[in-house]
């Protein structure tokens, strides 16, 4: 993340406490698919702060890490974080506003897009499609955009986000 | 979005979008795409290096935090065991003796000898997750690319890659996925591979490759036959639901239910050293007397 709000040792932080996250409490909230996404959450957080070509190449980053872990197509992983973070990033400066809906909005638009993009690109058939991205990935963006507002809000001051309540 | 603008932003300050976001942005998706349309063995080396490096601290996090939810579920089963444990211990030797007659009596087949190695699933956010596994086991354990994964229900899928902690699991629901097969009794070949249900509900497999004049009856058991020299003989498949369709004549191909449910599975065995041997009895064993192999 930018060097803004403590330098990059918060944003790093805040990223290692997102990963410890995903890889040791989500699996133990026992909820499968419809787990909040922390990965996601890292990669939208830092679309709220940065710009749109940083927030694509932490987008591929991430991907990139999810792919090692789910191999079923190497690449659609990172080609759908790639793809929204930059939008994250280039719609929230010409759209948002400082709305906590809206920011959960944000989360759960950004997770169920990125859900679909993977399914198109990892060739799920057609029938398995609407179950996957109609339940699943909706189950999941609803409860990443929980996960990821309550984050922001504590991590605001952290992460120089400006969010009313 | 080549020319660049400028916008206020209430998340941060005013910021500027232009060529080198641009660029950045193709850059990230020609690379993603390289990686998507590129031979398999790129995705596949890139993954086990990613894996064997950045992730390893959050996967050995990530087993320690199974093991430890395994742990605690345990705790209270083993104590509420212990009592009947320390009661049946006093009759041991009576039991033993008891079941070594029992045992001659009913003829149960011994099972197989074949190496084992436990592991625990690592599930993963993805939504692909299912297709491949991530198990805590790997060549650390003994675990080598191409060995058989079971779980008590029946076949699980084979290691795709194995690093020194960890291992990848190619599933039944991987498209890729093949496995030489027999009908229970009939001895109606075929090859077992990942088909979708209608419904899109569930995951279901195929039965290919059956001759015309095979007919298979419904509910019929699946099982490895061993052939391919991957996977052993025997090991349950899934069952037959109904005839998927039938091509001039020629073929018919059966839809299977799986055994192994893959959203479920938390604890799988891969086997090593396994071809050519026979597990058809250890399951059929296990599956009379109720319990797990």
């Amino acid at each position: 993340m930018s060097a803004r709000g403590g330098g990059g040792a918060r944003p790093a932080l805040v990223l290692v406490i997102l990963l410890g996250l995903q890889f040791y409490v989500r699996p133990r909230l026992g909820l499968a698919h419809g787990a909040p996404d922390f990965v996601a959450i890292a990669v939208l957080l830092f679309a709220l702060r940065a710009r749109p070509g940083s927030a694509a190449v932490a987008g591929l980053a991430a991907g990139l890490l999810t792919d090692a872990l789910t191999p079923a197509r190497f690449g659609a992983g990172a080609l759908a974080h790639t793809v929204v973070g930059y939008l994250g990033a280039w719609g929230r400066a010409v759209f948002f506003a400082d709305n906590l809906l809206v920011t959960a909005g944000f989360f759960a638009v950004g997770t169920w897009v990125r859900n679909l993009l993977v399914l198109l690109a990892s060739g799920t058939p057609a029938s398995q499609m609407w179950m996957e991205a109609g339940v699943w990935s909706t189950v999941q963006a609803l409860s990443t955009a929980v996960a990821g507002t309550v984050l922001a809000v504590l991590l605001r001051g952290w992460l120089d986000l400006r969010i009313r309540e | 979005m080549s020319v660049p603008y400028r916008t206020s932003s209430p998340f941060g300050p005013p910021r500027r979008t232009g060529r080198k976001d641009t660029a950045l942005f193709a850059l990230s998706v020609a690379v993603a795409t390289l990686f998507l349309l590129g031979p398999p063995g790129w995705g596949v080396a890139t993954a086990r290096a990613i894996r064997g490096t950045v992730l390893v601290p959050f996967l050995w996090l990530q087993g320690e935090g199974e093991r430890a939810r395994t742990l605690r579920s345990r705790f209270e089963a083993v104590e509420a065991q212990r009592d009947s444990a320390a009661w049946a211990a006093q009759a041991l030797p009576a039991l033993r003796a008891e079941n070594d007659r029992l045992r001659a009596l009913l003829g149960l087949t011994a099972k197989v000898p074949v190496r084992y190695h436990p592991a625990e699933v690592l599930r993963q956010a993805q939504v692909t997750d299912g297709r491949t596994l991530v198990i805590d086991a790997g060549t650390a354990s003994g675990v080598r690319a191409f060995d058989p994964v079971v779980s008590p229900e029946g076949l699980v899928g084979v290691v795709l890659s194995a690093e020194r902690g960890t291992a990848v699991v190619m599933t039944w629901a991987h498209p890729e996925f093949r496995v030489s097969a027999f009908t229970e009794f009939g001895g109606v070949l075929g090859v077992v591979a990942a088909a979708e249900d209608e419904s899109g509900e569930s995951q279901m497999l195929e039965l290919r490759g059956v001759a015309y004049r095979d007919t298979v009856a419904v509910g019929t058991l699946v099982l490895t036959s061993g052939l391919g020299g991957v996977y052993p003989r025997g090991v349950p498949i899934g069952r037959v639901v109904e005839v998927a369709r039938e091509q001039r004549g020629w073929e018919r191909v059966y839809r299977v239910r799986p055994e192994a449910n893959l959203g479920a599975v938390a604890h799988v065995l891969v086997l090593s050293g396994a071809e050519g041997t026979d597990l058809q009895a250890a399951y059929a064993a296990e599956a009379a007397a109720g319990e797990e192999p």
